[in-house]
């Protein structure tokens, strides 16, 4: 591997910035072509209901109307499920869940195609439906597809797993209901599909150009090498532009494959919030036992996932949410069992953390709750349990590489969580409590992803020494430009601004897979670093000539090619130039893959993951005791990356990560009623504004090597897996009361006060 | 009501006439009328903040707005803040500090930002209630505040 070199870990201003800080970067939604339609989506409004018919005769007749599309005119399969077949783009004869889509509208103005899709409404004959995830699970419930609504069963069963043995000096029992959550990325849903004779170009803002590729190549019959997908600017995504925009996606290329004009779908707000996929809500029962010493003996965890109406990546969020429920500690005894269940809800996709961040709330809300009952302090009862060097086990029984880094970022975290000098912003009469909370996350994808797990990248190396770079995964403002340019830049020991990124396109590079699981950086990176290195085997020659040394013998930095151990040296442009006189091929291909790995599904053992990152939160609260009003006054995240490949873009991970989670902990309330989303709007559903935020004192640790580029790791979902329980932790400490539910808002707090509550007497 | 009206305004500091139906919307007649597609729109309802302008130097949600009120006003966009080729302090401030991640947001931040430091608001504690109308999903505001501290030294 290439040496440590700049401009790694350095802050230097990320390549898409500033035209995306003076209006130049165009996103979907600022591209037009002539002759564009506008496309709507006709959906359902209620949650369980036979579809008796439904009339589009009159919307086709409306003013503006260019085409209306109904099931029967899809020509391939009516299918979007990205795992399961089990979700018709246009359904036919009943609904399951609310937004289901009834047909397609393609007008001259998106007005009129709204209008149109609104105008269709037809018979339904309601049907029972089921809401809550748990009943779902009911013989007697009524079912959303085949005999029952249980979807997988995922189980960790590690040493002793019969409960009438799991005995303990201390045992702490909970029942968690843990809330969902929306993406609410600032731009919504957006894509433009434009046909040319038999293949079709769609643009769009997503996670994954390659799924959008396989749906619509699946909905119109056509082979994936006509459909070029390419990557729009992304207005956020946090998950939600994953599995959801082959949805829309296939829509938009429907209506243009009908009408053979370009056709724009844009989501309103208000309908991207009532039907685009969630963070699963969760309910997870524990039984936790520890001895009297302190030492954890047993960890019972029964989990159920309330997926909604379709399978998604309902299994592959449960997968992992399966092997994340002890969190890093050291359990001999595990008992978990993960389940899912379909349910006429809103339906659950990827979101940020995947799963791990419901189960560690309720790990790290028990960890509190069970320090309390031994009389310990919680900090010290952590200490106690963390995985060690001496104890280095996952609870799927996979030896950690650097399992101190548990007990080094909660050190850390606790040091600069004590150092900060916190101003208070809530006033005096508000009670204070602090709270810690831990995450060990899996980095990548799950082993039953691992086939997703590649990545492509191409490299061309111009002959001014500048250089092109493709790679497969996306930027969503994670920072996946800025740090596919400098592991680029460090690696070539060039300036950064000589290597220009471009977003993918699926006629560029092969399917790497969705920008998921924390993978960006870490999967582009090694594809690049492996183009990098075909392409050396051209070059190295050339400026071995150069120099009168031999090709084993060259490396490349500060702009210039010389021999290893500080012997001469020439300009790379030189070298390039050279290149390109005697018409060398400057265009290299890169690919990554990891390593098979072993895991059995029945027991839950092996290596669900290649490697692991530790993060430790540490939050200050401040709550209202009359109103239930929560401020957090100052986080400390201390996070175990590896290696810093661009600094302010890791800081900034953090920093969003632990506001976005902030804001799923207290405010960003789902009011679901019969499966309709009641609050869809930034108005009734609260995400968290520059008044709310807290500052964080983010704290980097490089002392453990990761196998990303240069060592690093996955940050961006490290980032927001232990804010909430560390939130829950501090509330809790604050009133001295036992909260297990999310979110915190003010009504739940006032009422877990209870007889200690001001107004108690008006509460009767 | 008439089919369309005439509605004369200065956009980034032209003057310029559009003829618009009476209910056309401010952001929409900034980015499909005058192609200023800089300004974004977010929500349509006032709550995001993305479609941020300034008119007569005040920040104010173009999506809540009837271009027709704007009549003989003067609307500054994103796009306005480049002069002669070089960005505003609070441009090179937000891409210095990395207060834009993926940029959505950016474009309203910016304009409410400029106001800011125009009206020499510099206490943290007011500058984060009066950008609490531009919200962001990415960045936790940490850098944004950043970049107003930067953009504000530099100003001086």
């Amino acid at each position: 591997m290439t040496k440590i070199q700049p401009p790694l870990g350095g802050s230097h201003r990320r390549p898409d910035a500033m035209a995306k800080a003076t209006g130049q970067t165009r996103y979907v939604g600022d591209l037009a072509l002539p002759g564009m339609l506008h496309a709507a989506i006709a959906v359902s409004d209620r949650a369980s209901a036979r579809v008796l018919n439904f009339d589009v005769a009159s919307a086709r007749r409306m003013p503006g109307v260019e085409a209306v599309v109904t099931a029967d005119e899809i020509p391939g399969d009516n299918q979007v499920g990205v795992i399961f077949p089990d979700q018709p783009l246009l359904v036919t004869d009943r609904v399951r869940m609310v937004g289901d889509r009834l047909a397609l509208v393609a007008a001259r103005t998106p007005e009129e195609a709204w209008d149109a899709a609104r105008a269709i409404s037809p018979a339904y004959e309601d049907q029972p439906g089921v809401f809550d995830p748990e009943k779902a699970l009911d013989e007697t419930s009524p079912t959303l597809h085949g005999t029952d609504n249980l979807l997988h069963t995922f189980q960790v069963l590690r040493g002793q797993t019969d409960p009438d043995h799991l005995d303990a000096d201390v045992i702490v029992e909970a029942h968690y209901e843990i809330g969902g959550q929306d993406h609410a990325y600032l731009e919504p849903q957006a894509c433009l599909a434009v046909p040319e004779g038999d293949r079709i170009t769609i643009s769009a803002s997503c996670q994954c150009p390659f799924y959008i590729q396989q749906a619509v190549a699946r909905v119109l019959a056509i082979p994936l090498a006509s459909v070029r997908v390419e990557q729009a600017p992304t207005g956020g995504a946090f998950g939600g532009k994953e599995d959801y925009p082959s949805e829309p996606a296939a829509c938009a290329a429907m209506l243009a494959w009908r009408t053979r004009r370009p056709v724009r779908l844009l989501y309103s707000r208000e309908f991207d919030l009532q039907v685009t996929t969630k963070r699963h809500a969760m309910v997870v029962q524990h039984r936790w036992g520890a001895d009297k010493n302190g030492r954890l003996v047993f960890a019972e965890v029964e989990a159920v996932l309330d997926c909604g109406a379709y399978a998604g990546l309902s299994t592959v969020v449960a997968e992992r949410a399966n092997v994340s429920a002890i969190g890093p500690y050291a359990v001999p005894n595990i008992m978990v069992r993960t389940r899912i269940a379909y349910t006429n809800n809103l339906f659950g996709g990827a979101y940020r953390g995947f799963g791990a961040p419901q189960v560690s709330f309720a790990a790290e809300a028990t960890m509190d709750t069970l320090a309390h009952r031994l009389g310990m302090d919680p900090l010290e009862f952590r200490r106690i349990n963390l995985v060690t060097p001496s104890d280095p086990l996952t609870c799927t029984d996979q030896p950690l590489a650097a399992p101190q880094m548990a007990q080094a970022c909660l050190d850390r975290a606790v040091k600069d969580s004590e150092e900060h000098q916190i101003a208070p912003r809530a006033p005096d009469s508000w009670r204070r409590g602090r709270g810690i909370s831990l995450a060990l996350y899996g980095i990548n994808l799950h082993r039953g992803g691992q086939f997703l797990d590649r990545s492509s990248a191409v490299v061309i190396l111009q002959p001014d020494a500048s250089v092109i770079v493709r790679v497969g995964l996306t930027e969503m403002g994670q920072g996946n430009l800025a740090a596919v340019q400098t592991v680029t830049a460090a690696a070539l020991g060039i300036q950064p601004d000589k290597v220009q990124v471009w977003q993918p396109d699926t006629t560029t590079v092969a399917d790497s897979g969705p920008t998921v699981a924390s993978r960006g950086s870490h999967s582009s990176g090694r594809a690049v670093l492996d183009a990098i290195e075909r392409l050396r085997r051209r070059l190295d020659p050339i400026a071995a000539e150069l120099l009168g040394c031999r090709p084993e013998d060259v490396e490349l930095a500060d702009s210039c090619a010389r021999v290893s151990g500080g012997g001469p040296s020439v300009p790379l442009i030189d070298v390039t130039r050279e290149m390109a006189a005697r018409r060398i091929e400057t265009i290299s291909t890169g690919w990554y893959r990891s390593k098979p790995r072993v895991f059995d599904e029945a027991t839950g053992m092996g290596e669900p993951y290649a490697s692991y990152a530790m993060a430790c939160h540490v939050v200050d609260v401040a709550v209202d005791p009359d109103l239930g009003l929560v401020r957090v006054e100052h986080v400390a995240a201390a996070h175990d990356v590896g290696r810093v490949l661009h600094r302010t873009a890791a800081e900034g991970q953090v920093e969003g990560g632990v506001v976005q989670a902030m804001g799923w902990a207290l405010t960003e309330e789902l009011k679901l009623d019969q499966g309709r989303l009641l609050n869809p709007s930034f108005t009734d559903y609260l995400i968290p504004t520059s008044d709310d935020a807290p500052p964080v004192t983010v704290a980097l640790l490089e002392d453990a090597p990761g196998r990303g580029p240069f060592g690093s790791k996955g940050l961006g979902e490290p980032a927001f897996i232990p804010t909430a329980a560390a939130i829950r932790n501090a509330v809790c400490a604050a009133l001295d009361v036992e909260i297990n539910r999310l979110p915190l808002t003010p009504p739940v707090i006032v009422r877990a006060l209870a007889g200690n509550h001001r107004f108690k007497h008006l509460m009767e | 009501m008439p089919e369309t009206i005439i509605i004369h305004l200065t956009i980034n500091g032209t003057g310029r006439s559009f003829r618009t139906p009476p209910g056309r919307r401010l952001l929409d007649l900034i980015r499909d009328d005058a192609g200023q597609t800089g300004t974004k729109e977010g929500c349509g309802a006032g709550e995001c903040g993305a479609c941020t302008v300034l008119l007569d130097g005040l920040p104010i949600p173009s999506c809540l707005v009837l271009a027709a009120s704007c009549e003989g006003h003067e609307i500054t966009t994103v796009e306005g803040l480049v002069h002669d080729g070089s960005p505003h302090a609070v441009q090179e401030a937000m891409v210095e500090t990395g207060g834009v991640q993926c940029g959505f947001c950016t474009p309203g931040v910016i304009m409410t930002s400029v106001a800011l430091l125009e009206n020499s608001i510099d206490d943290r504690e007011e500058q984060g209630r009066r950008l609490a109308g531009n919200l962001c999903r990415c960045t936790g505001y940490e850098k944004i505040f950043h970049a107003l501290e930067v953009a504000g030294t530099t100003d001086d």
